[in-house]
């Protein structure tokens, strides 16, 4: 009975947030935040498979995203809709219902193979010298989509509004909520399953020490190849939602400020610890979306009290000031993150009972 | 012949480490090798088990053949998981935040048998009473002699059949020491594990070793029984102090 009053909280949380968004309970803007939080949620945790878990360090994780976005909203956009570009809709307008979360799941398959791309030297490279490499890839992901245009290049890409209002007019019920909360939650139910297996573990050993990992015969390079593509692949995943969701998508916001978002996130909450990693999205979110009315509030209140020259509005460029200040002040006072290895279910015991426990 | 190592040749870079050495090892004996620094002991048993990577030493001539087969293309993990030859490494890598128990329960990772996991973790605990003590002990809290101990058993546990250990004595108080030779000992009569020993202490080696080879900067300069070499009066004067 315990062992499923958690999986009923979490379906009743799930059902009633989606009844609330059907009969206008809650407005677009908390629905939307909402969303947002689902996809960070995503985000923050493949992130923390490979730096967390594995101990690596990769910096590029918004390039994976934005395979994800570009693959799934290209092939919706194509299969699914009529477009100036792409002309008339490959298939029927009816089948996005099934169509776009098939869409999004290819989108991250994509994702994954270009994973490759950094696990591939990663069998050789470790530390610092694989940072630059997974800078290097987010960099090369987002030149080549600039570069392409087919896809609207540096302009952007969009029509993905059509493909879900498509869905709505089959079945009208809130789709990208649904889907979005779903995503979520699968993705943060295999991450846990995958971490918490024996096979998972072999990633833990490698972060701890990669010869006796070998000795007790983990297959390195192999584990490497998992994490990486598991940890990309729903990157690319809540890319995929991202597009869907905003209906529209740019190169440029999938740039190394939205590597870095992910990377506060996962530092933020601790790395290794996956409830960490869904608090810290969760609180990063609001942190993002308070900013957007503390600085405004700020530059008015600076600008009554004379402190900053009348010329000078002080805008939302300084989220981008306010988001790394947190990443140093963490490194320097909590490096171990909030959360450090530990589960939520560590500092609350009466949680352990909601899950099954899988030792001895 | 359980392994043979033929005419090997190995590299570091552009420089040469072991210039064509040959040796064989039967089913169930102990056989050692010996040498000062840098005589190429541990780059052989690297060479066996191509770790650690990624400085794997390259051959560049020769082979090494086990249970009739080159495994010279074999990746390391299946060294251990399928021909079960099984490294207990100089630097000991153990897992320093997880307890002893942990860490020989980790060791089963690829292991298929599962039946015999409990089995050959009694049979550890009974021939190393030290490791049973602390079994609920975060590793990283032992005496460096332990936790070579647990890199033994850990060998064991991932299922091994020829144990190669490098430089077991290294560090060691001799009451541990020969704690630890004499568990070695029993292993190898009782449940017939084949061992390679790789050490600098050519007494103790001699001592406990059925066969010895002599290894001086890559090549072999003497072989045969333990009692014969200890008694070389070349291999004395060497490496026995006189």
């Amino acid at each position: 009975m315990q062992k499923y009053s958690f999986k009923a909280l979490l379906l009743a949380i799930t059902v009633g947030f989606v009844l609330a968004v059907h009969f206008q309970l809650v407005d677009q803007y908390v629905t939307t935040v909402a969303m947002l939080m689902g996809i960070n949620i995503i985000l923050s945790t493949s992130l923390n498979v490979v730096n967390g878990y594995m101990g690596e360090f990769s910096c590029g994780h918004a390039g994976f995203m934005c395979v994800g976005a570009y693959v799934s909203s290209v092939l919706s956009v194509l299969l699914f809709t009529k477009d100036r570009v792409f002309g008339p809709a490959l298939l029927p307008e009816e089948f996005a219902v099934i169509g776009v979360p098939v869409v999004i799941l290819i989108g991250g398959v994509a994702a994954a193979l270009a994973g490759l791309i950094v696990a591939v030297p990663s069998f050789k490279t470790r530390g610092d010298y694989l940072a630059i490499i997974t800078i290097a890839a987010n960099y090369i992901i987002i030149s080549c989509l600039e570069n392409m245009d087919v896809i609207g290049g540096p302009r952007g890409f969009q029509g993905m509004k059509r493909v879900v209002g498509a869905m709505e007019d089959v079945w009208d019920i809130p789709w990208m909520p649904v889907l979005v909360l779903v995503g979520t939650i699968l993705s943060v139910w295999a991450i846990r399953r995958f971490v918490s297996s024996t096979y998972g573990k072999g990633i833990s050993a490698i972060c701890q020490d990669e010869v006796a990992a070998e000795i007790m015969s983990v297959n390195t390079n192999k584990m490497k190849l998992v994490a990486f593509m598991l940890s990309s692949g729903l990157a690319g995943v809540a890319g995929g939602l991202f597009a869907h969701v905003y209906g529209y998508v740019n190169p440029q916001s999938f740039n190394i400020l939205k590597s870095t978002e992910c990377l506060v996130m996962v530092y933020l909450g601790g790395m290794g610890s996956l409830s960490g990693s869904v608090l810290s999205a969760i609180v990063f979110t609001l942190l993002i979306e308070a900013l957007r009315f503390a600085i405004p509030a700020l530059n008015s209140l600076a600008h009554q009290l004379h402190m900053v020259p009348a010329s000078y509005e002080i805008g939302q460029v300084w989220k981008w000031v306010v988001l790394p200040l947190i990443l140093i002040l963490t490194m320097q006072f909590r490096p171990e993150g909030f959360m450090g290895k530990k589960e939520l279910s560590d500092f609350f015991p009466f949680l352990k009972k909601f899950y099954q426990r899988l030792e001895d | 012949m359980l392994l043979s190592v033929r005419n090997l040749h190995v590299k570091y870079g552009n420089i040469e480490a072991l210039h064509g050495i040959s040796f064989d090892i039967d089913e169930g004996e102990i056989v050692t090798l010996i040498g000062a620094n840098g005589a190429g002991k541990s780059t052989t048993l690297h060479t066996i088990t191509r770790l650690p990577p990624p400085e794997a030493p390259r051959v560049t001539e020769g082979d090494i053949i086990y249970q009739g087969k080159s495994i010279l293309k074999m990746p390391p993990h299946k060294v251990v998981s399928e021909l079960h030859i099984t490294l207990a490494p100089e630097g000991r890598h153990i897992f320093g935040n997880l307890t002893v128990q942990e860490n020989l329960k980790l060791a089963t990772y690829a292991r298929q048998d599962t039946d015999n996991i409990a089995r050959d973790m009694e049979r550890i605990y009974d021939l190393f009473p030290r490791l049973a003590e602390r079994r609920k002990q975060r590793s990283e809290s032992l005496s460096g002699g332990e936790q070579q101990m647990l890199a033994v058993g850990r060998a064991l546990m991932s299922g091994g059949r020829l144990l190669l250990l490098d430089e077991p004595s290294m560090g060691l108080a001799p009451v541990i020491m020969y704690e630890k030779f004499r568990a070695l000992k029993r292993l190898n009569e009782e449940d017939g594990i084949t061992i390679l020993l790789v050490e600098q202490n050519a007494r103790i080696a001699l001592q406990f070793a059925h066969r010895g080879y002599v290894l001086n900067t890559g090549e072999i300069v003497a072989q045969g029984p333990s009692e014969q070499l200890a008694c070389d009066p070349d291999v004395k004067a060497a490496y026995l102090g006189g």
